[in-house]
C-alpha cells in the first residue's frame, strides 16, 4: 500500500464520520440526500484508494477508456459549475444580509425619521405660503 | 470690459437663482461612515456651516464611536449593525432621504476629503431642473490629485466604460447629487466600492440627464492613510466583483 492511499483513506474516513455524526445529531441542513452524496463521494474515494484498478473497470463499463481527456474536462466543468453555484448562493446570502441590516437600521430610527419628515413637510408648507 | 461685466452679472444671477431654488427645495446630505470617529464631528459641523441642515449619517458597522458622535450632533444617524460596505451605507442613506421627502440628495465621504463648498455648484443643475444626476469630478481639477490616484482613476474610468458603456472623468468619486426622481429610480444591489460604478450604469440604463462638475479633494494625511480606502488591492477586489456580477 502506498502513502497516498493511506492519506486518502484517512481523509475519507474522517469526512464520512463527520457526515454520519452530523446526520445522526440532526444538525441543521443535514438531510438524507446530503448524507447519501457524502457517502457516495467519500465512500467512492476510499474504494478507489484501496482498489486503484477499479477506475479502469469503471472506465470500461462507461466506455471512456480511449477518451480519458474528455472525462477530465467533464470533471473540470463539473467543478466549475459547483463553484459557480456556490458563489451565486453566497452572493444571494450577502444581499439578503444587507437588506435585513438596512431594514433594521431604518426601523430603529423610524421615530426620528418620522419627526424629521413632519418638520420638513411643515417647512415646505410655510415656504409655499410665503 | 463689457464682456467681463456681462460675465460677472451672469455669474451673480446664476448664484442668486440657485440660492432661491435652494431655499424652495429640501437638500439632504448623505454621509456614509466607517470608523471615522476622529473626523465625523467636524465634517458634520462643516456641512452645517454651509447651510445644509438635513444631514443623514449612516454608520456602516463601525467599531469606534462614529455613531454616537453623529447622534450627538443632532443629525439623522442610522446604524448598520454589520459592516456591509460603502454601497450598502449610501443606499441606506438615500432611502432615508427619500422617506424624508428630500428634493435633492447629495452623497459625500465621511473622511473629510470633500469640501462642502462644492455642494452648491453640484446641486445647482438639479435645482434648476436641468439635470437628474451630477457627478463631482476630481479629474476635472487634476492639479491637486496625486499621480498614483490619477492612474488608478483612469483605470477605473476605463473599466466602468468597458462594462457599463458610459465614459465619465471620475467614476469613483463619492461626491454626487441626485434629483428626487434619480434617487428613487437608481437601484443597484452592489454593496461595496463597485456601487459608484454601478450608479453610472443606472444613469445610462435609465437615460438620466447627467453632468460632471469639478470638485476639490482635500488629500489630508488622515484620508490618505486610511486602511479601508479604495487602494490597489481593493481596486482588484472591486474589479473581481464587477466581473462576477456580469457573469453571475
Amino acid at each position: 500500500m502506498h502513502l497516498y492511499q493511506v492519506v486518502m483513506v484517512a481523509i475519507s474516513s474522517v469526512m464520512l464520520y463527520l457526515g454520519i455524526k452530523e446526520f445522526a445529531n440532526r444538525e441543521t441542513g443535514q438531510t438524507l440526500l446530503k448524507l447519501s452524496v457524502r457517502v457516495t463521494v467519500w465512500g467512492g474515494m476510499t474504494l478507489i484508494a484501496i482498489y486503484p484498478d477499479s477506475t479502469l473497470f469503471i472506465a470500461r463499463v462507461l466506455g471512456v477508456v480511449d477518451n480519458f481527456n474528455a472525462v477530465v474536462m467533464m470533471g473540470f466543468l463539473l467543478v466549475f459549475m459547483l463553484i459557480f453555484k456556490l458563489l451565486s448562493a453566497i452572493e444571494k446570502v450577502e444581499q439578503n444580509i444587507s437588506e435585513l441590516t438596512r431594514k433594521e437600521a431604518l426601523s430603529e430610527a423610524h421615530e426620528r425619521i418620522e419627526q424629521l419628515r413632519q418638520e420638513i413637510k411643515e417647512k415646505k408648507k410655510q415656504r409655499e405660503q410665503a | 470690459m463689457q464682456a467681463y461685466f456681462h460675465k460677472v452679472c451672469r455669474h451673480v444671477f446664476q448664484r442668486l437663482r440657485a440660492q432661491v431654488f435652494r431655499m424652495m427645495q429640501t437638500v439632504a446630505i448623505v454621509i456614509p461612515v466607517y470608523n471615522e470617529a476622529k473626523v465625523i464631528g467636524s465634517v458634520i459641523e462643516e456641512v452645517r456651516a454651509h447651510g445644509y441642515e438635513h444631514i443623514v449619517v449612516v454608520d456602516d458597522g463601525s467599531a469606534d464611536d462614529s455613531y454616537l458622535i453623529a447622534t450627538a450632533h443632532d443629525v439623522l444617524a442610522l446604524r448598520l449593525k454589520i459592516n456591509r460596505g460603502k454601497g450598502a451605507a449610501v443606499k441606506t442613506g438615500i432611502m432615508a432621504a427619500n422617506i424624508l421627502g428630500a428634493d435633492v440628495v447629495v452623497t459625500m465621504d465621511g473622511d473629510g476629503q470633500h469640501d462642502p463648498a462644492d455642494i452648491a455648484p453640484l446641486i445647482a443643475p438639479i435645482l434648476e431642473g436641468r439635470m437628474d444626476a451630477v457627478l463631482g469630478s476630481r479629474l476635472l481639477n487634476r492639479e491637486t490629485m496625486p499621480f498614483k490616484k490619477k492612474v488608478a482613476n483612469s483605470i477605473g474610468n476605463f473599466i466602468t466604460w468597458l462594462f457599463y458603456g458610459l465614459l465619465v472623468s471620475d467614476s469613483q468619486s463619492g461626491l454626487r447629487a441626485y434629483s428626487r426622481y434619480a434617487a428613487l429610480i437608481i437601484d443597484t444591489k452592489a454593496d461595496k466600492y463597485e456601487y459608484d460604478s454601478k450608479v453610472i450604469r443606472e444613469i445610462k440604463n435609465n437615460r438620466l440627464r447627467f453632468t460632471e462638475v469639478p470638485v476639490q479633494t482635500r488629500y489630508t494625511e488622515y484620508a490618505s492613510t486610511k486602511k479601508t480606502k479604495q487602494g490597489f488591492i481593493n481596486g482588484l477586489i472591486t474589479l473581481r466583483r464587477m466581473i462576477w456580477k456580469l457573469i453571475a
